[in-house]
C-alpha cells in the first residue's frame, strides 16, 4: 500500500522533528527582561473612553491625564500618613489668602504641543470655569471664578468657604488643565485624542491593546525615570498577575486573594505596595422596617456581628477593620467603635426587646467576597437566634433597591454595602444627610445635628476642628444602631523590586513620578 | 441549485432577524434601569438623561425597535455611548484578529488531523490507529479554555518561551505570529481530534468503494489513490463539519482571547459586557452572528455544489 512513502514511521518521525524544532526553537524568541530597563510596562484594567477631564469615565483616563496634562496641585502623603497636597512642578507658588481666595503663580516656559504656545493662567481660568459646566462639576461647585492677574498668575475665587477644595478639587482627575486655544479649536470637547498636551510624555493609543507614553520633545521640566511607558490593557486581574510572574508586566494592581498569597511569599523580584484604602464597607439596617424599627434590635445586631471574623474568613486578613465611614489617612478616621462583639449581650438585648425567632433578608452584590462575608454574618446572627436569608443580587437591582424612585426601600431589611471615597471626609459624609434618605441614605434616619455638622465640616479649614466634627458625625451614625462597620479594602499593586512606584490611594498610577530603586 | 441558493439565503436572513430581535430585547430584559446600569450608581441625572436620549430609551418600545432595526439594516450599529466611536468601526477593528486566530487554529488542526485520519483509515485497527483514536478523543474532551490556561502556564509562565498576553506589536508580523502560537494551539487542539475521527470514518467508507479498488487494480500509486481519489470524496462531510463547527471555534477563540488578553471580537464582547456598554455588545454579537451565518451558508453551498443530492434536501 502506501508504506513505502507515507508510512507511520515517516509520519511520526516528521511530526517529531517539526514539533521538536518548534519547541526547542521557541526559547530563541524569549524576550530579554533587560529590554524593560528604559521602557516601563504597566497594566490598566480597561481601555480609555473619554480623555476629556469633564466627561471621563475611569481610572485609565486619569492615569493618562496625569502623564500629559498640567495640574496646580499634586496629591501628597505626609510623614504622619495623613493625606494632603503640594504644588506641582508647573507651579511657582500656591497659597490660601483666605478661605475663599487661593493665589497661584505658574512657572514660565512650559509649552503646549501642536504649536499652541505657552501654558498660562488663561488656560487655568478656561479649564476651571469650563469644568463647572461638565459632568464632573461636583468638586468645583464652590468655585465662583478664576481671576487672571498676570500671564502666569491668578486667583481662584470661591463663592463660599469650601475646605475640601484643594484636596478634592485641585488634586483630583477633573483638575487636569487643558489648553484654551486648542480646546476652542476642537469645539470645547474631545474624546480619545488630546488637542494639546504639556507634560513629559505624549500619548499614543492602540485601541483595546495598549496606551503608550512617548517622550515629549518640547518638555522642559524634569525628565521622568522611564523614557517610555506602555500600559497594557488587561481586563482580568488574574491574567495581569500571570503576566507579572512571566516578567511581561512590571507593575499591576492585584486582587485581595492574590494579595493574601503574595503578602508572605511575594514572587521572585517582586514587591508589594499598598497604595491606600479608600473604600468602606458596612452592614446596613433599615430603621423604618417594622422588624428593625426597635433600636434595641439593631444594637443587638451590632453586638452579634464580628467584623474580624469576616476579614479573616472572606478577605484572608488583607483588609483593615473599619470603625466608621472615614478611611485611614483621612481627617476624622476613627480608631474604635462604641460597640463590641458580644453575642451574649446581643441575646439579652433581643430578649429585652421581646423579639424571638426573627427572620431577616440580607441582600448583597453577587461577588465572591461579599457573598462569603454575608454567609459569615448569617452564621453569626444564627448564633443569637436570628435567621438570615442571603440574597445575592446583580448590580442593576442592587444599586436601585434603596432608591425611593426605582427600588423597594420599604421592604429592604439588611444589606452589605461598600462605597468608595476620595481623600477628604466630606465625600463620605455627604451620603447620609437627611436629604439623602431614599437616595443613598438607605438606613433612612435623619439628624438635624448631623446635617448641621456636615455644613460646618465643609466650611471649617482648621484641621483639629474638622477632625472633631467628622468624629462626632460618625458617632451619630453609629448611635442609630443602623451600621455594623466591616472593613476598608486596600488598593494593592505588585511591582518589580527595581522600581519605586507612585500610586494614588484610589489606585491610579502616576507614571511620571515612577523612579528606579 | 438556484432554488436551493434562494431558500438557503432566505433562511439566513430569518436567522439574522431573530438575532436582531433577541439582541434588542436583551437590553430590556436586564433587571434595573439600563442607563443606571451602564453609567454606574453615582451617575448624575444629566448623564443618565443624555444616555437615555442617545439610546432612545425615552421612546415607546416599538418605536425603539423600529429605529434599531432600520439603523442596523442600513449598516448603522450606533455609537459607543462613552467614546462616541462608531460601533461598526470598533467591531470591524477587532474582527480580523478573531478570524485570523480561528483560521490559524483550524489550519494547523487540519494539517495534523487530516493526515492522521487518512493513515488511521489506511491501516485500521493497527496500534497507530488505536493511539490516534485515544489522542483524538482526549483532545476533543479537553475544553479549549483548559488548554489555554495550561499551555499559558507551561510555555509562558514557567518556561517563558512564549508571551502571556497581547497580539504583538502592530505592523510587526513576526511578533504577531509569535503571539499567535499559543492561542492558535489552544483553539485548534480539539479540532485535531474532530478532523482525525471524521476523516477516518469517511475514508473507511470510501476506501471500500469499487472505484477505489479499480484505481488500485489499475496500478496507481497508493498515495495518489488515497489523496487524489479517496480523500476528495471523504473530505465532503468534513467541510460541513467545519462550517457548522466554526461557531464553536469562535467560542474557543473568545476564551483564548480573554485568557491571552488578545484583541478580538470575543474579548471585545467580554469587556463591553463588563462595562455594560450595550450598543457595542449588540453590534459585536450581531456582526459575529452574521459571520457565523455566512460561513455556514458558504459551507452548505459548497457541499451542495459538490453533491447534487443535497440540493433537494432543504
Amino acid at each position: 500500500m502506501i508504506e513505502d512513502k507515507l508510512n507511520r514511521r515517516t509520519f511520526l518521525a516528521s511530526s517529531a522533528m517539526v514539533g521538536g524544532a518548534t519547541l526547542f526553537g521557541l526559547p530563541l524568541f524569549a524576550r530579554d527582561a533587560s529590554a524593560q530597563a528604559t521602557k516601563l510596562i504597566a497594566r490598566t484594567n480597561g481601555d480609555i473612553s473619554i480623555l476629556d477631564p469633564g466627561y471621563m469615565i475611569g481610572d485609565a483616563e486619569i492615569e493618562m491625564q496625569n502623564a500629559v496634562l498640567p495640574v496646580l496641585l499634586n496629591f501628597h502623603i505626609g510623614d504622619d500618613g495623613v493625606y494632603g497636597w503640594q504644588p506641582s512642578v508647573y507651579v511657582e507658588k500656591f497659597e490660601e489668602r483666605d478661605p475663599t481666595h487661593y493665589d497661584f503663580v505658574l512657572k514660565p516656559g512650559f509649552m503646549w504641543t501642536n504649536g499652541y504656545g505657552e501654558f498660562t493662567a488663561e488656560d487655568v481660568k478656561y479649564t476651571y470655569e469650563r469644568i463647572k459646566t461638565t459632568d464632573w462639576s461636583g468638586n468645583f461647585e464652590a468655585l465662583d471664578r478664576v481671576e487672571v492677574t498676570g500671564k502666569y498668575s491668578g486667583t481662584l475665587v470661591l463663592s463660599q468657604p469650601y475646605a475640601p477644595f484643594t484636596l478634592l478639587g485641585l488634586t483630583s482627575g477633573p483638575a487636569a488643565i487643558l489648553c484654551k486655544a486648542a480646546m476652542l479649536k476642537v469645539g470645547e470637547k474631545f474624546t480619545t485624542e488630546f488637542p494639546a498636551t504639556c507634560g513629559p510624555y505624549v500619548f499614543q493609543w492602540t485601541p483595546k491593546q495598549k496606551l503608550s507614553l512617548r517622550p515629549n520633545p518640547e518638555w522642559t521640566g524634569p525628565k521622568p525615570a522611564f523614557a517610555e511607558v506602555d500600559v497594557l490593557i488587561i481586563t482580568e486581574a488574574s491574567a495581569a498577575e500571570l503576566a507579572f510572574e512571566a516578567g511581561e508586566v512590571a507593575v499591576t494592581e492585584i486582587t485581595a486573594s492574590t494579595y493574601s498569597r503574595y503578602k508572605d511569599n511575594p514572587p521572585p523580584n517582586g514587591a508589594i505596595h499598598v497604595a491606600g484604602a479608600l473604600q468602606y464597607m458596612w452592614l446596613g439596617m433599615n430603621t423604618e422596617h417594622p422588624k428593625l424599627s426597635d433600636i434595641r434590635v439593631r444594637k443587638a445586631i451590632q453586638h452579634a456581628v464580628d467584623a474580624e471574623q469576616i476579614i479573616q474568613g472572606a478577605y484572608d486578613g488583607t483588609t483593615e477593620k473599619s470603625n466608621g465611614i472615614i478611611c485611614p489617612g483621612l481627617i476624622g478616621h476613627r480608631k474604635a467603635t462604641k460597640y463590641s462583639y458580644d453575642p451574649e449581650k446581643a441575646k439579652a438585648m433581643l430578649a429585652e426587646a421581646g423579639v424571638s425567632g426573627l427572620q431577616l433578608e440580607l441582600k448583597t452584590l453577587n461577588e465572591q467576597e461579599r457573598v462569603l462575608a454575608a454567609q459569615i454574618i448569617q452564621s453569626q446572627l444564627a448564633a443569637v437566634g436570628i435567621t438570615v436569608k442571603v440574597i445575592p443580587l446583580d448590580s442593576g437591582p442592587f444599586w436601585e433597591m434603596g432608591d425611593d424612585k426605582k427600588g423597594d426601600p420599604k421592604n429592604l431589611q439588611i444589606w452589605l454595602m461598600r462605597f468608595g471615597t476620595n481623600p477628604d471626609p466630606q465625600e463620605a459624609t455627604q451620603w447620609f444627610t437627611s436629604d439623602q434618605v431614599g437616595v443613598w441614605n438607605w438606613e433612612r434616619w435623619k439628624s438635624d445635628e448631623y446635617d448641621a455638622l456636615y455644613k460646618q465640616g465643609i466650611a471649617e479649614s482648621d484641621e483639629e476642628k474638622r477632625e472633631a466634627i467628622y468624629l462626632r458625625m460618625q458617632e451619630i451614625m453609629e448611635d442609630t444602631g443602623a451600621y455594623v462597620w466591616v472593613n476598608h479594602e486596600p488598593e494593592v499593586v505588585v511591582h518589580r523590586k527595581d522600581i519605586k512606584v507612585d500610586v494614588l490611594p484610589s489606585g491610579e498610577m502616576r507614571f511620571r513620578a515612577f523612579t528606579k530603586a | 441549485m438556484f432554488h436551493y441558493l434562494l431558500k438557503r439565503i432566505g433562511l439566513s436572513v430569518v436567522i439574522v432577524l431573530c438575532a436582531l430581535l433577541a439582541l434588542f430585547l436583551l437590553l430590556h430584559l436586564i433587571p434595573g434601569d439600563p442607563a443606571t446600569i451602564a453609567l454606574g450608581p453615582r451617575a448624575t441625572p444629566e448623564a443618565i438623561a443624555r444616555y437615555a436620549a442617545k439610546m432612545h430609551l425615552d421612546e415607546p418600545i416599538l418605536l425603539q425597535f423600529q429605529i434599531y432595526l432600520f439603523n442596523a439594516l442600513s449598516g448603522d450599529l450606533g455609537v459607543d455611548v462613552f467614546s462616541e466611536r462608531s460601533v461598526t468601526r470598533i467591531v470591524l477593528e477587532a474582527l480580523p484578529s478573531t478570524l485570523i486566530l480561528a483560521a490559524v487554529g483550524l489550519l494547523w488542526a487540519a494539517l495534523i488531523g487530516v493526515p492522521l485520519g487518512c493513515i488511521s483509515a489506511v491501516r485500521p485497527n493497527s496500534w497507530f490507529d488505536r493511539l490516534t483514536g485515544v489522542i483524538s478523543v482526549a483532545t476533543i474532551a479537553i475544553p479549549s479554555f483548559l488548554v489555554s490556561i495550561w499551555s499559558l502556564l507551561v510555555f509562558a509562565v514557567i518556561l517563558k518561551w512564549l508571551p502571556v498576553i497581547g497580539a504583538g506589536e502592530p505592523g510587526d508580523l513576526a511578533d504577531q505570529a509569535y503571539h499567535l502560537v499559543l492561542p492558535a494551539f489552544a483553539v485548534g487542539l480539539s479540532w485535531v481530534g474532530y478532523l482525525a475521527r471524521m476523516v477516518r470514518a469517511s475514508m473507511l467508507e470510501v476506501m471500500n468503494e469499487t472505484y477505489i479498488r479499480a484505481a488500485h487494480a489499475f496500478g496507481l500509486e497508493p498515495r495518489t489513490v488515497v489523496f487524489r481519489y479517496a480523500l476528495k470524496v471523504a473530505i465532503l462531510p468534513t467541510i460541513t463539519l467545519i462550517g457548522i463547527g466554526f461557531g464553536g471555534l469562535l467560542s474557543s477563540a473568545l476564551f483564548a482571547e480573554i485568557i491571552f488578553t488578545r484583541p478580538g471580537v470575543g474579548k471585545l464582547i467580554y469587556d463591553m459586557v463588563m462595562n455594560r456598554n450595550f450598543p457595542v455588545v449588540q453590534g459585536a454579537v450581531l456582526i459575529t452572528t452574521g459571520v457565523y451565518v455566512l460561513i455556514n451558508l458558504g459551507a452548505d453551498l459548497v457541499v451542495a455544489w459538490l453533491d447534487p443530492r443535497v440540493r433537494d434536501s432543504l
